[in-house]
């Protein structure tokens, strides 16, 4: 019954906004924009999550990487003695891993070296990644042409190769690649497949150590060591450098998500009494997300921050706008208060008109804010999505705002003196 | 005789909170009987909107009490003197007083909404109220559609919603031509001859001459009292 009446209430309250559609709609305005950024906000947020997400899971989270880096300081006197520049992780490094450290499903030895690629005249730099077959699994690294790298290849020390579809063109193949042959440091790897043009993202790109250019071949591990060795000389205008890295990387899998982080620092103090000077990184994709997930809350929560003053100014709007309905209408709520109407009545009435405004106000700012995250997505290639949760967020702020703005011109009109009110025209 | 419907003893009202304060209303002694017809008249500054206000429950005496069907509603609250307005009392105002936005049956309805019972049990209440003043053709007009005396008519439709005890009428003909006026004032009387109790304020002695009792206000005082 009293819901029933409310409801009447309600249906009246939304008869004097009807009345006013121009004075609505503008009323309305401000709470429209600032629910439809918030609602922007949050999704470009909420995408950015997600391709975060998306670029460091695919390192995988149970992985831990360690990649050889060329120590920051070198001894000039030393290098002159002994040209070739020897650092980073080693084959020792490697067994005692996989012998000492529990809990590890796989250690995957990567040996990565710049090489000049000749396929007939054409010549590109390329860079070599001497992998295990589960590497390339384990990065979903998988081949929309050919077949991927087995461990048949590695145990018969096989010439074979596979590369990125972008490494194909800037050699001139444009016909089927299989069966083609690249000639590698005199030796000749033959095409057996070529990779999905999904390359590494951002902060992945650079854990792995892969560069834009997407010129990475893939050689059996076995293969690439017995035939090339672990030096590598590089030639740049006239000098030329050598360097002799045993391994350039070691991927180790975890099998225990929840003793990542353990193992991680098991590895690092393992590492640090291997190499008093820190030739090495050691990568926890599992940190870096959760880092990287902390720093993007706190720039959600800024942008939304920001999002939210247009939501206080609709509020603000609305409120103002209200004061002046009620000087424009005293004489309704005078002849409202002499046909019985409580004080209470007379909030009710001002705030259900409020709340409604706002609420249909918060309505119409969805629909904006997902349009606005369409043209935004549409015009910049930004990641953006939606979630339900802001969806009903910016539904609940509206209509608290709508509350809160009514209060005082609410409290105003039911504070009139009935009999004043009534004489007013 | 029957137990006065309305009963002022003694009734003074000041307005202003410091000396000097204005003195309205001094001493006014009235009853009216259940079922009688009375008129109210003055000159403007006589007191007779102020005490219009008090009988119609919008405004508490400063002094003496006001018995409105037995109970002193002199030291209600304003929930309660609301409650009182809601229920007891049917208003008629010079200017109508109907809700621009809403439709006449909706103006009808408007005090069923701040009473105790349900608006679905009495939409057919409502038509049937409409109907008694000759507008059910026009119930879902506005009142800007409406002639002045259509208006007045809808007004005392909502006035007799909620079958008041008392019906107040403030110049019920002042906006309106001789014509209607006369046509308002018949459907009043017809009112009264249905048993109701009727307190009119009028300027016009012509009006005032269709009550059964004429009171004469000057300067804050009854100076005349008796038959119309």
């Amino acid at each position: 019954m009293i819901s029933q009446k409310h409801l009447e209430l309600v249906r009246m309250g939304l008869r004097s906004l009807v009345g006013y559609p121009m004075r609505t709609v503008l009323t309305m305005l401000g709470v429209v924009f600032g629910v439809g950024s918030v609602i922007a906000m949050l999704a470009l947020g909420a995408g950015a999550e997600r391709e975060l997400l998306k670029e460091i899971g695919r390192l995988g989270i149970q992985n831990i990487i360690i990649n050889s880096i060329k120590p920051e300081v070198q001894d000039t006197s030393n290098q002159r003695s002994n040209w070739i520049s020897s650092y980073g992780i080693t084959f020792k490094d490697h067994r005692q891993i996989v012998d000492t450290i529990p809990g590890i499903e796989k250690a995957l030895p990567v040996h990565v070296s710049k090489k000049t690629v000749w396929q007939g005249s054409k010549r590109v730099e390329g860079t070599l990644y001497a992998v295990t077959p589960e590497h390339l699994d384990m990065f979903q690294l998988n081949t929309s042409v050919g077949r991927n790298l087995t461990h048949l290849d590695d145990e018969k020390l096989s010439r074979v190769c596979v590369v990125r579809s972008g490494m194909l063109k800037e050699l001139g193949i444009y016909q089927d690649p299989i069966g083609f042959g690249l000639n590698i440091d005199k030796e000749t790897f033959y095409i057996v497949g070529v990779l999905k043009d999904d390359s590494f993202l951002g902060y992945a790109r650079k854990a792995l150590s892969v560069d834009a250019k997407s010129s990475e071949i893939y050689v059996p591990y076995s293969s690439a060591l017995r035939r090339h060795g672990t030096r590598s000389i590089t030639r740049r205008s006239g000098s030329s450098e050598a360097t002799d890295v045993e391994l350039n990387q070691v991927v180790i899998s975890v099998t225990d998500l929840d003793q990542v982080l353990v193992t991680a620092r098991m590895l690092g103090s393992l590492l640090e009494r291997n190499h008093p000077e820190k030739d090495y990184e050691l990568v926890v994709p599992l940190e870096v997300l959760s880092q990287r997930q902390k720093t993007q809350q706190v720039f959600n929560i800024a942008l939304v921050a920001i999002a939210s003053i247009s939501l206080l100014v609709g509020g603000i709007g609305i409120a103002n706008i209200m004061l002046a309905t009620v000087t424009e209408r005293t004489k309704e709520i005078g002849v409202r208060r002499a046909l019985g109407a409580r004080r209470r009545h007379i909030i009710a009435q001002f705030l259900t008109e409020t709340t409604t405004i706002s609420t249909i106000g918060g309505g119409v700012g969805v629909l904006v804010g997902i349009g606005l995250v369409q043209v935004l997505t549409f015009f910049t290639g930004w990641s953006a999505a939606i979630t339900l949760s802001s969806v009903a967020l910016s539904l609940s702020i509206s209509m608290a705002v709508g509350i809160v703005s009514g209060i005082y011109p609410a409290r105003r009109a039911a504070g009139l003196d009935p009999i004043s009110a009534l004489r007013h025209e | 005789m029957k137990a006065p419907i309305i009963s002022l003893q003694g009734v003074h009202k000041y307005y202003g909170d410091c000396e000097p304060r204005l003195h309205v209303l001094k001493g006014i002694d009235l009853d009216v009987a259940e079922g009688e017809y009375v008129s109210i008249t003055g000159t403007s500054g006589s007191g007779k909107s102020t005490l219009l206000n008090l009988l119609g429950c919008l405004d508490n005496t400063s002094n003496g009490a006001y018995l409105l069907n037995g109970r002193d509603v002199s030291l209600y609250s304003d929930d309660e003197l609301s409650k009182i307005r809601n229920e007891d009392i049917g208003f008629i105002f010079q200017s109508f007083n109907l809700i621009p936005q809403l439709t006449v049956f909706e103006n009808v309805q408007v005090p069923l909404l701040y009473g105790a019972r349900s608006i679905a049990a009495t939409t057919d209440l409502c038509h049937e109220v409409i109907d008694s003043v000759g507008l059910s053709d026009r119930s879902e007009h506005r009142p800007t559609q409406l002639s002045g005396g259509e208006c007045q008519r809808v007004a005392i439709a909502r006035a007799l919603i909620n079958d008041p005890v008392l019906l107040l009428a403030d110049e019920p003909t002042g906006n309106l031509d001789s014509t209607t006026g006369e046509e308002v004032l018949a459907l009043i009387d017809d009112l009264h001859q249905q048993g109701r109790s009727v307190v009119m304020i009028t300027h016009d002695p012509e009006v005032a001459n269709r009550s059964q009792r004429r009171v004469d206000l000057r300067d804050g005082i009854i100076v005349e009292e008796g038959a119309a």
